[in-house]
């Protein structure tokens, strides 16, 4: 049976790979199309990707500054919610919370269509800033998750520690909330992040095809037939995706923010 | 179902008295108006535009018209001619979703109980793992599989490479292949079929499944098992009189989510499924960003897709909650 149990995660891990290995490995490839194994294997590729066809690098900056701009603006809207639900529980940040992760729950078709219409009417459509709103919104569902279960992991004789030495709230929230649910809030930052690169479906609605991300232009070719380049994208995303959660495993408490229970090591 | 519901609550804070528009105050009233403007609009402005009117090559204009639905349900020409087209479409909307995710949370199940059963270091690897391939987006996931289930290049080249397709044939179970729509005369051919799709969109939730059954697996109580296993009892029977019933509810959750999620899926039934079994998403798709241009009509499969989805979620907030108060 234990033997069974590894083999089983060994093939789901095998599974799991398979398609992106397929994807990784496909860039290696000289020539213009797909092949896998590859052939006349390079790394030329990397060098289109990232530095001479403008197509691609376009592309990826906007996908950085989407993904950078919504994780910012989803902690920043998400922080506040959470301190509210926290510290009083009242109904409306309850509301609050419940409306934020809205988008979040919806089939993110849905949404897609709001926002586009939306854009549309307040003349944001096609506009990347709109982009960068669109996804905070979408993603501060996650955020609103990490910070909420750090603000939980507080001790409260810390701040009743902190009040018996005369700390006004203002202070107490400075030397001991923010303090102890910074990596929680990091970690909210970096879901938002990853997920933003990897969005599709929203931005496919907001951009209006004024301009394209990563996701966007992988997408537009994908009827046309592959190119070596987009399996770059791939890398590149997946290595910027375990780097992320490696570090959140390395610095938080990953199984914690996942939801197992705390005293177990 | 909102994170509200799921975060205990801290005992309150010690209270700022109030002096006029105290700054918590200022910051609900911000708040307050972005979660409005932003996550409120947006559906409004799907379903008001929902009973909207497409005008001949114009777009389209505001109105209360029941027309859209009425298309919806039983065709625009309805009631001389009846068609269930659409209706259609949902149906392959909910078959593939139901499939899939519960394909997923099936295969995913064991993998969650026996991840939550190694050390936490261990667990940490695998977790950075399954979240990587669960942030790949859609459209790598696709491109994946896409080359994998490809005619030149993927598993039909590797069948018939290693002889596995001489060796179907020759038992016979090739001709059942081609009756499933999944061979050639020739070789296996695995897109565009259902099968692709499936497994695509399986693929695609499978690491969501680990990721939310894993906090019901991980505080399972190890003590019940082992009472049953004093008591005697089997392996096989702890688990279906134990382990299940006691995730029952997480598990219906579970597979409920990521049917919603799969719902509105697009980039893997535009790619793997045939052109007769694709979904509302796809028809949603085309006639707001295609080449239909039928706004409101688009607004309304997609009202459409929010109420199924929204029935789902409600039943499965009614689970959680029951899991909760057990």
């Amino acid at each position: 049976m234990r033997i069974g149990g590894h083999i089983f995660m060994a093939l789901s891990a095998l599974v799991l790979a398979m398609p992106i290995v397929v994807v990784c490995a496909a860039a290696l490839n000289g020539g213009r199309s797909m092949f896998f194994p590859p052939r006349d294997a390079t790394l030329a590729r990397f060098g289109e990707f990232f530095v001479s066809e403008p197509v691609w690098t376009n592309a990826l900056t906007n996908s950085v500054i989407v993904a950078f701009g919504a994780a910012t603006l989803a902690v920043l809207i998400a922080w506040p919610v959470a301190y509210l639900l926290w510290s009083t529980g009242s109904k409306l940040s309850k509301a609050l919370a419940g409306l934020g992760s809205l988008p979040f729950a919806v089939p993110p078709i849905v949404i897609g269509v709001g926002l586009g219409f939306f854009w549309s009417f307040t003349g944001g459509l096609g506009h990347i800033w709109s982009g960068v709103i669109s996804h905070a919104i979408l993603l501060m569902a996650l955020p609103l998750v990490t910070i909420s279960i750090g603000l939980q992991s507080i001790d409260r004789a810390h701040l009743d520690a902190a009040a018996t030495m005369g700390a006004t709230e203002r202070i107490a929230f400075r030397t001991v909330v923010l303090p102890q649910t910074m990596p929680y809030t990091i970690s909210g930052f970096f879901f938002v992040l990853v997920l933003s690169f990897n969005e599709f479906i929203v931005i496919f609605f907001v951009s209006a095809s004024a301009y394209s991300t990563v996701t966007l232009q992988i997408f537009n070719s994908l009827r046309n037939g592959y190119t070596p380049t987009m399996a770059v994208a791939a890398i590149t995303f997946l290595t910027v995706s375990i780097l992320v959660f490696a570090a959140v495993a390395r610095w938080g408490d990953l199984p914690r923010l996942m939801g197992a229970e705390q005293s177990k090591k | 179902m909102t994170i509200a519901d799921d975060i205990k609550m801290a005992p309150a804070a010690p209270k700022t008295p109030a002096k006029g528009v105290t700054p918590k105050a200022a910051l609900y009233a911000v708040l307050s108006a972005v979660m409005a403007v932003f996550c409120i609009v947006p559906f409004i402005l799907v379903i008001v535009i929902s009973f909207g009117r497409k005008v001949d090559g114009a777009g389209w204009v505001w109105a209360f018209t029941f027309d859209n639905y009425q298309r919806f349900f039983v065709g625009i020409l309805w009631p001389d001619e009846v068609t269930f087209l659409y209706l259609q479409q949902l149906g392959y909307s909910f078959y593939f979703a139901i499939i899939a995710s519960v394909l997923a949370v099936l295969t995913a199940l064991p993998f969650t109980l026996l991840l939550t059963r190694l050390k936490r270091r261990t667990q940490a690897i695998w977790l950075v793992f399954i979240l990587a391939s669960l942030s790949m987006s859609e459209v790598f996931i696709v491109m994946g599989w896409d080359i994998l289930l490809s005619n030149n290049s993927g598993l039909p080249k590797l069948f018939q490479v290693t002889g596995l397709t001489q060796w179907l044939k020759d038992v016979g179970w090739f001709q059942i292949l081609r009756e499933m729509g999944l061979a050639n005369p020739r070789n296996v051919k695995f897109k565009p079929s259902e099968f692709a799709t499936i497994l695509t969109m399986s693929y695609l939730v499978w690491p969501y499944a680990v990721i939310l059954l894993y906090p019901a697996l991980s505080r399972l109580d190890p003590s019940l098992s082992e009472a049953a296993r004093t008591m005697g009892a089997g392996r096989w029977t702890i688990t279906r009189t134990v382990t299940l019933p006691s995730i029952r509810l997480p598990l219906m959750g579970t597979t409920l989510l990521l049917f919603v999620f799969l719902l509105g899926s697009y980039v893997s039934i535009s790619v793997f499924a045939t052109p007769d079994k694709q979904t509302t998403a796809v028809a949603i798709y085309s006639n707001i960003r295609g080449s239909n241009l039928d706004a409101p009509f688009g607004s309304a499969q997609a009202v459409i897709l929010l109420i199924s989805a929204s029935v789902c979620l409600y039943f499965g907030h009614l689970l959680n909650s029951k899991a909760e108060a057990r």
